[in-house]
């Protein structure tokens, strides 16, 4: 056993500590965090910070109430009043203000009003004005009502045993994280499976391979590659998530919504029932192909026929959400390739029965154990055949002779 | 008690049969010649020796029985192929090749070490393998064999991109270690090195076994009834002599049947014939496999 331990160790650091990997490790983040700056910056421009004016005729912003505050990263829009059209006009040619509303005498019967702009008006200018008149609309009502009519509602839906509960307000962060955290750990476990297959090769190429196997055997060989491949893996989602807890960590501080957010108990199941045995899978699909093929570029191409049933379910996310329980979706969630992101899609939208976790699982720990016991078979057929690639019939040909 | 035995192990690759029913024993601590041309079979039996490949037929004991993950911590492989890897340093290389030898940290540092000071590597440890020359990967590659102080060492080709002085180097170390009681089997083509290094050889082709014995065995069923005359002279015609053949600046005197070698030597003493060197033609190695190897591939098989 400690030999296998001394593979794994081996592997981990030559891939771990590495310029590429750690260049991949980090750069995720930073795109991550890129992108969410990019997406502040477009709201923080949407946000033009010209005031809004308006003209009275109405007699209902007499004497006004102020405009609600915003929450970031949204900013507040001044909002000016004007005793007639022509002062209001004068300012927007002035470039003061983005634009301004004209409250008629009748607005109050017939909630009619003009707005005068000359570019866009920008929707969160809009939004603030509107909130503003509600404010004001709501003067007189007791603070409780008005505060309800103005946050407007929060509908909980709840499960009918109760184990779970979405709210309208949070609930698409629910709904997001799960497949967030699909996305990185499938990018997590190809990119371990590559160095695995990668390694796989080389260790043919420059016949290292022939004096491993003098000092172990196929399967200590086999289950220390594995055994490093989900450490790279976990070591990646690990770090990730010390970027995801911090970057959550900041943002809940500006962000109401984020504070409610929890990890259920269910995304954990998963991760133990499917996403672990899936990882095993794909490592041991990753060795299959690097046993079989004589370079790496041909094992690239060759991934593509794992990668491409993984994606699947991303490619068809619009159809699980809206039929999280059909049969198309449960046949996914049983199938071994596509199961790991179709059940945490689903996770989101609907509450997956045990039986179904459970069957799953089953079906990807009996997987796993095949994908390991091929690839063993594999090792052990292709390991010398340098430049010359397994033919995959052989594998299961051969299956009663000796290697 | 022989350290390996193999008994008419056969392995086939498809049509293609590499090893056919060959047989032969490798005794404790001597050093042993496991020769043949390119694609005779010879890696094909190492692999099967060792348990890399499993044979279709037949049975290899390895000391003293199957092989298991014991044994081969006591057991030195270098493969013909160089199997380092390339992109680490050299000292992490060997450290780790000979952790799974079973040494622990300490002690595959203390051996790696020692041998790298002896090999003249050490001022390389910290650069990548593939920053090496091919000597030096050579050298890397026979230190890794030899780290974990193995009881059986198996080198394929040991000598192959050494020049001179290193070649002398690895000779005296497989030397040093025949010298300890390390079974050693060499597996080369380069018969002058075998005939040097080896007591006993096997010479195996096209899968078979053609010669095995002894060298002195061996050189002596295939020496002929010739001498070996060398002189600055002219060579007077002698009675009893069939053929003379020039051999390397020498004169190879093939005798007719009956006739002894004294017999020729008295003549040419009689003849006032000024020798340099007089003495009774025995093959080189390289002599007696290009001669079983035709004579195999002319299809007069048959182990030798």
């Amino acid at each position: 056993m400690i030999k296998t331990w001394r593979i794994a160790l081996h592997e981990y650091q030559r891939h771990v500590f590495t310029r590429r990997f750690l260049v991949g490790l980090f750069s995720v983040p930073f795109l991550m965090t890129i992108m969410v700056g990019v997406v502040f910056l477009l709201i923080s421009m949407e946000n033009k910070t010209r005031a809004v004016g308006y003209v009275d005729r109405s007699g209902l912003l007499s004497n006004p109430l102020p405009a609600p505050t915003v929450s970031p990263p949204n900013k507040p829009i001044e909002i000016l009043a004007y005793p007639d059209e022509e002062a209001a006009r004068a300012a927007l040619q002035a470039d003061t203000i983005q634009a301004y509303y004209l409250l008629p005498d009748d607005y109050l019967s017939t909630g009619k009003l003009k707005v005068v702009h000359v570019s866009d008006l920008k929707p969160q200018a809009r939004s603030q004005f509107f909130d503003f008149l509600a404010v004001n609309l709501l003067a007189g009502v007791d603070g409780r009502v008005s505060g309800r009519i103005l946050e407007g509602d929060e509908i909980l839906i709840q499960a009918l045993d109760g184990s779970r509960e979405i709210s309208s307000e949070t609930g698409w962060v629910g709904l997001f994280v799960p497949i967030l955290a699909a996305l990185g750990f499938v990018v997590a476990m190809f990119t371990a499976g590559g160095y695995l297959m990668q390694a796989v090769v080389e260790e043919k190429e420059n016949r290292t391979m022939e004096v491993i196997l003098t000092s172990g055997s196929p399967n200590q060989f086999m289950t220390g590659k594995i055994l490093a491949d989900m450490s790279i893996g976990l070591t990646q989602i690990f770090a990730w998530l010390v970027f995801i807890i911090i970057g959550f960590k900041v943002a809940a501080v500006n962000f109401e919504l984020l504070q409610s957010f929890q990890i259920s108990p269910q995304i954990v199941l998963l991760a133990v029932a499917i996403l672990l045995p899936s990882f095993v899978m794909v490592s041991a699909c990753m060795a299959l192909i690097g046993a079989t093929v004589s370079e790496a570029r041909e094992g690239q191409q060759m991934i593509g026929l794992i990668s491409l049933p993984i994606w699947i379910p991303y490619m068809l996310i619009g159809l699980i959400m809206q039929n999280p329980n059909s049969p198309l979706t449960v046949g996914m969630s049983l199938f071994p390739l596509t199961s790991a992101l179709t059940m945490l899609i689903r996770q989101g939208v609907t509450i997956i029965p045990n039986w179904q976790i459970a069957l799953s699982s089953f079906i990807l720990v009996l997987s796993a154990a095949g994908a390991i016991w091929l690839a063993g078979r594999a090792f052990r057929l292709g390991m010398l055949r340098y430049g010359k690639r397994l033919a995959w019939r052989e594998i299961f040909t051969r299956m009663g002779a000796s290697a | 008690m022989p350290i390996v035995e193999i008994k008419n192990i056969s392995k086939s690759f498809g049509a293609v049969k590499a090893v056919d029913d060959a047989s032969f024993n490798i005794e404790q601590g001597e050093l042993f010649g496991l020769l043949g041309p390119n694609g005779a079979g010879k890696t094909t039996a190492i692999r099967c020796m060792l348990d890399i490949f499993k044979p279709d037929a037949g049975r290899v004991s390895i000391l003293g029985g199957d092989m298991s993950e014991d044994k081969k911590d006591r057991i030195g492989y270098m493969p013909e192929d160089r199997g380092l890897y390339q992109d680490i340093t050299l000292e992490r290389c060997l450290n780790y090749l000979g952790s799974l030898k079973g040494l622990s940290p300490a002690e595959v540092r203390q051996s790696s070490q020692d041998y790298l000071k002896r090999f003249d590597l050490e001022a390389h440890k910290t650069k990548k393998v593939k920053e090496l020359s091919k000597g030096m990967q050579q050298k890397a590659q026979i230190i890794a064999t030899l780290l974990h102080k193995p009881d059986l060492l198996i080198v394929d080709e040991p000598f192959s991109g050494l020049d001179p002085v290193n070649s002398q180097l690895v000779k005296d170390l497989l030397r040093e270690q025949h010298e300890q009681g390390v079974t050693l089997v060499l597996c080369s083509h380069q018969m002058n090195l075998v005939e040097e290094l080896c007591d006993r050889i096997v010479l195996i082709d096209h899968g078979r076994v053609v010669l095995y014995g002894t060298l002195d065995e061996i050189r002596s069923r295939f020496s002929g009834h010739a001498v070996i005359v060398q002189t600055r002279d002219e060579l007077p015609e002698l009675a009893g002599v069939e053929r003379v053949e020039p051999v390397n600046g020498s004169f190879k005197l093939n005798l007719a049947p009956g006739i002894e070698a004294q017999e020729v030597l008295q003549a040419l003493v009689t003849r006032n014939v000024t020798l340099q060197g007089f003495r009774i033609s025995v093959p080189t190695l390289d002599e007696i496999f290009i001669r079983v190897v035709k004579r195999e591939s002319d299809g007069e098989g048959g182990a030798a």
